[in-house]
C-alpha cells in the first residue's frame, strides 16, 4: 500500500490547484471580469456568464469554518483521532478548503489558520491548514 | 405556470409496496434482494412481472433495469429511467414513474432500491474509495479536494454541518438526541425494524461513543441490507387492484441557494452548509400539491443523520431556520406530537434502504397499516437526501 491517498493530477478544470501546492503555492479560482470567487473550480463564471477565469495567488491565511474530530477509524491511512478542518481564505471571501491536522484538537469558530505544505513521497505536496499561532 | 402538476394531482397512485427483511447480512446477491422486493410489491398490488412495463432505478444501485426485467422475467419494458444520486433518488424516482405514465411512456412502473449496505458495500467505510490504489478524484468528482485530506464519508460530511450548526444557532448533542430517540419509540412498535426490541434513553445517546465529533453512534443510520420497491400506475387502474391506492398528490426537486458540483463533499465549499435543496423542493412541492406544511398529518424524513432531520424540518419549513434543536426537542415528533415523523424507525433505527423505506412507511400509513399508524392521517410528506440538491414527495390518502 502507499503511503499516502493523493490527488489525481492533471484534470482539466482542478489539476492547476495541486500543481501549485506541488511548488508549494496556494491558488484559487476567479473571475477575471467579475472577481467572482469559483470553487470547486471551473472554466466559466456563472455570475457574469463569461469564460475569463485563471488561478489567482493567496497569501495563505485563513479563519477556521467548521471542523470534525475523527474519533473512528475509517482508512488505514487516516488513524483515528484526527481532525478535518474546513477554512475560508481572508483574502479570497467565500474559497473554502479542507485539511488535515494529526490527533484531536481544540478548535473554535474565526480561528486564525494559516497553510503549510506537507510534502509528498511524489516530490510534491499537500496544502494543509494548522492554528496560526503554533509553531 | 403549475396547470400541468396541478392536472397531474392524484392521477396516479402506488398500487403496490414491497420489502425484503432488513439486515446485517443478507447471504444473497443485491439482485436476488431486488427482485423479492419487487415480487412483493407486485403480490401486494395483485399483478404480475407481465404487468410491468416501465422500471426506474437509482444509479447508486448495482442493478440495472434489465438485470431486473431479466430476473423478473418482464417481457416487454418500454421505458427505463433513473435519477438520484442516492438518497435523493426515492422520492424522484417515484415522480419520474408518475411522468412517465402521465406522458404515456409506460402504464405500471416499478420503483426499487436495493443494496447490501451493510455485508457489501458499507458507505460508512467511504466504500467509493479503493484502499490499495488511493489517487483520487479527477473529472468532476472533486474528490481530490476531500479524500486526500482525510474526509471520506458521508459521516464526516454532515458532522462538519452539524458543528457548522452548532456554531451559528447553538444546537446541542441533547436536541439532536432527541430525534434518535423518537425514531427508536416509533421503530419499539415495528416489528421489521432492526432496533425494533432496543429502546434508547437520552443517557444511552449522551454515552454513546463519538465517531466524527459532534455526531456519536446514535447519530447515524443503520448500515442495512435489504430492499424495497413500489408499483406506480395510474389511480384509475390502481382502483381496480389489490389495495387500496396511495395517491400522488406531487413531487418536486429543489436546489439549495449555493450549490456547488459534485456529490457531497463539495457542500462544505458552500457559503453556508447547513442551508439544503429541501427548502426550495418543499416550496414547490406545497405549492404543486395545493398542501402547506400546516397540513401534513405525517411525515416521512430522510434521516441518514439525526442533523439531516433536524435541517429538513428547517428548510420543509416546519419551524424557523435555527429553530430545528427547539423543535426536535419540543415533543412535537414524539408519538402523539404534532408532526409525527419516521413512524417504522426510519434510517436511524428501522434500515437503510437509501429512502426507498420511507416512501413504503408513508405508503403504509395512506393506507392504514402503519405498525404505528396515525390515526385520521390523510397527508404523507416523504423526503430525499439532502445533498447534494433535494428531493420530495406529497401522498395522499385516497
Amino acid at each position: 500500500m502507499a503511503d499516502r491517498v493523493l490527488p489525481r493530477k492533471g484534470d482539466r478544470d482542478t489539476g492547476a490547484f495541486f500543481e501549485a501546492a506541488d511548488r508549494r503555492e496556494l491558488v484559487y479560482k476567479a473571475c477575471d471580469d467579475c472577481g467572482t470567487v469559483i470553487n470547486p473550480p471551473r472554466a466559466r463564471c456563472a455570475k457574469c456568464g463569461g469564460w475569463n477565469t485563471s488561478w489567482k495567488q493567496s497569501a495563505g491565511k485563513a479563519r477556521l469554518n467548521t471542523w470534525s474530530v475523527v474519533h473512528q477509524q475509517v482508512h488505514p491511512l487516516f488513524p483515528a483521532p484526527y481532525t478535518i478542518v474546513v477554512v475560508e481564505l481572508d483574502d479570497a471571501p467565500g474559497i473554502r478548503y479542507v485539511g488535515y491536522m494529526d490527533g484531536a484538537h481544540d478548535l473554535h469558530e474565526g480561528m486564525a489558520m494559516r497553510v503549510r505544505f506537507e510534502p509528498t513521497e511524489d516530490g510534491g505536496a499537500l496544502p494543509q491548514w494548522m492554528p496560526d499561532n503554533a509553531e | 405556470m403549475d396547470e400541468l402538476a396541478i392536472a397531474a394531482r392524484d392521477k396516479c397512485a402506488i398500487a403496490g409496496i414491497g420489502v425484503t427483511e432488513f439486515m446485517k447480512d443478507s447471504r444473497r446477491s443485491v439482485l436476488s434482494l431486488a427482485t423479492e422486493a419487487s415480487l412483493a410489491a407486485l403480490e401486494d398490488a395483485g399483478l404480475r412481472p407481465e404487468d410491468v412495463d416501465g422500471i426506474v432505478r437509482c444509479p447508486h444501485d448495482q442493478i440495472t433495469h434489465n438485470d431486473l426485467a431479466s430476473s423478473l422475467g418482464i417481457p416487454d419494458l418500454t421505458y427505463w429511467g433513473e435519477v438520484g444520486p442516492g438518497g435523493v433518488g426515492p422520492c424522484a424516482q417515484v415522480g419520474q414513474a408518475m411522468a412517465a405514465i402521465m406522458g404515456g411512456l409506460a402504464t405500471t412502473v416499478l420503483v426499487f432500491r436495493s443494496l447490501n449496505g451493510r455485508s457489501e458495500d458499507r458507505f460508512g467505510q467511504g466504500g467509493h474509495m479503493t484502499k490499495s490504489a488511493p489517487v483520487v478524484g479527477g473529472r468532476a468528482t472533486y474528490d481530490e479536494y476531500f479524500l486526500p485530506f482525510g474526509l471520506m464519508t458521508a459521516g464526516q460530511t454532515f458532522a462538519l454541518m452539524t458543528q457548522s450548526h452548532m456554531n451559528k444557532f447553538g444546537t446541542t448533542s441533547e436536541q439532536l438526541g432527541h430525534i434518535a430517540i423518537v425514531c427508536r419509540e416509533y421503530a419499539n412498535h415495528n416489528p421489521r425494524a432492526q432496533m425494533g426490541d432496543r429502546t434508547l434513553t437520552m443517557e444511552d445517546y449522551l454515552s454513546s461513543r463519538m465517531i466524527s465529533s459532534p455526531l456519536r453512534l446514535f447519530d447515524f443510520c443503520l448500515e442495512t441490507d435489504g430492499a424495497a420497491a413500489v408499483i406506480v400506475t395510474t389511480t384509475e387502474r390502481a382502483k381496480n387492484l389489490r389495495q387500496k391506492p396511495v395517491l400522488i398528490r406531487a413531487q418536486a426537486g429543489g436546489c439549495p441557494p449555493d450549490m456547488r458540483g459534485g456529490m457531497m463533499f463539495p457542500i462544505v465549499m458552500r457559503d453556508d452548509p447547513t442551508e439544503i435543496g429541501g427548502k426550495k423542493a418543499g416550496e414547490t412541492l406545497y405549492r404543486k400539491a395545493g398542501i402547506g406544511p400546516d397540513e401534513i398529518d405525517v411525515a416521512q424524513i430522510y434521516d441518514c443523520f439525526t442533523i439531516s432531520i433536524l435541517l429538513q424540518l428547517e428548510a420543509y419549513g416546519f419551524c424557523k431556520k435555527g429553530e430545528g434543536g427547539p423543535f426536535a426537542a419540543s415533543g412535537a415528533l414524539r408519538p402523539g406530537g404534532s408532526l409525527p415523523i419516521n413512524t417504522g424507525g426510519g434510517h436511524l433505527s428501522e434500515g437503510y434502504i437509501h429512502g426507498m423505506g420511507h416512501v413504503v412507511e408513508a405508503a403504509r400509513q395512506m393506507r392504514g397499516e402503519s405498525s404505528y399508524q396515525i390515526e385520521g392521517a390523510e397527508t404523507c410528506l416523504v423526503t430525499g437526501g439532502p445533498l447534494p440538491t433535494g428531493s420530495a414527495l406529497m401522498l395522499r390518502r385516497a
